[in-house]
């Protein structure tokens, strides 16, 4: 970390972790070149990356925060500084997220750019919420998201907001960590 | 940003289609990068910059 720059955006940007390693060796291996792709708060942009060197599929990212942009930009990734996908029409073959899933402290809250990264909300769920309600109108009809989550976030409860939407909930992988499991949750449309 | 990313762009407020203004472009083999300009709603007006390639997106109420 040796100019300002790299500095502001490791206090600021959300660094790959487990599960966003997690998250990328899932997906790359149930995307093929053709997808057309949709990270939505891509952060670092590591996840993306990931997926266009290892895929060759086309990727466009989201994230609201600009030095998460600037960072996924850096990592040649197409992305627009948006909330959740509120600039985005059209729709995907795969859309995938890791989204701020920890149950958070109100009085901890939105202090700057790496809390938003990692609160959830009071049960965790605040950003999957509104992304749930998002998928019908981003998936093609074959389309699937997947979406990494912890045991703490509440997986069944996910599952039945989900059904609301006339969405169907899998769990295709875990991986056990201090005090939660991550889970990748794969989600597509009912027929 | 790519100028074919325009077609999966839409306003945030309204999400109706927007028109782009590029004042800074760079030709590539098969796309045009747009490092600076503006993209406004064709329906609502608002206008949304792109900056060192980065089209933001956010109304203005949340930019800071």
């Amino acid at each position: 970390m040796s100019n300002p720059r790299e500095r502001l955006e490791h206090e600021q940007v959300y660094q790959p972790a487990e599960d966003s390693q997690l998250l990328a060796t899932t997906v790359t291996d149930r995307i093929s070149p053709t997808d057309r792709v949709l990270e939505i708060g891509t952060g670092s942009g590591y996840v993306a990356s990931q997926i266009v060197e290892k895929t060759g599929a086309t990727v466009v990212a989201t994230d609201i925060n600009p030095h998460a942009c600037r960072s996924a930009a850096d990592k040649q990734i197409e992305v627009v500084r948006t909330d959740i996908a509120d600039a985005i029409k059209g729709q995907f073959d795969v859309v995938v997220c890791n989204p701020p899933y920890l149950p958070t402290d109100p009085d901890d809250e939105f202090d700057d750019w790496m809390e938003y990264a990692l609160s959830g909300g009071p049960d965790g769920r605040a950003l999957v919420n509104p992304l749930l309600e998002e998928l019908p109108r981003l998936l093609t009809d074959d389309g699937r998201a997947y979406l990494l989550v912890s045991t703490l976030t509440g997986i069944d409860a996910i599952t039945e907001r989900a059904a609301e939407f006339d969405l169907l909930v899998e769990t295709i992988a875990e991986e056990p960590v201090p005090f939660e499991t991550l889970t990748v949750l794969k989600i597509t449309q009912k027929h | 940003m790519k100028e074919s990313l325009m077609d999966i762009l839409a306003c945030p407020l309204d999400k109706e289609p927007l028109d782009l203004s590029a004042t800074d472009t760079e030709s590539n083999d098969d796309d045009t990068e747009v490092l600076a300009g503006e993209l406004t709603c064709t329906e609502c007006g608002t206008v949304y910059p792109i900056e060192d390639g980065i089209p933001n997106l956010l109304p203005p109420d949340m930019r800071e």
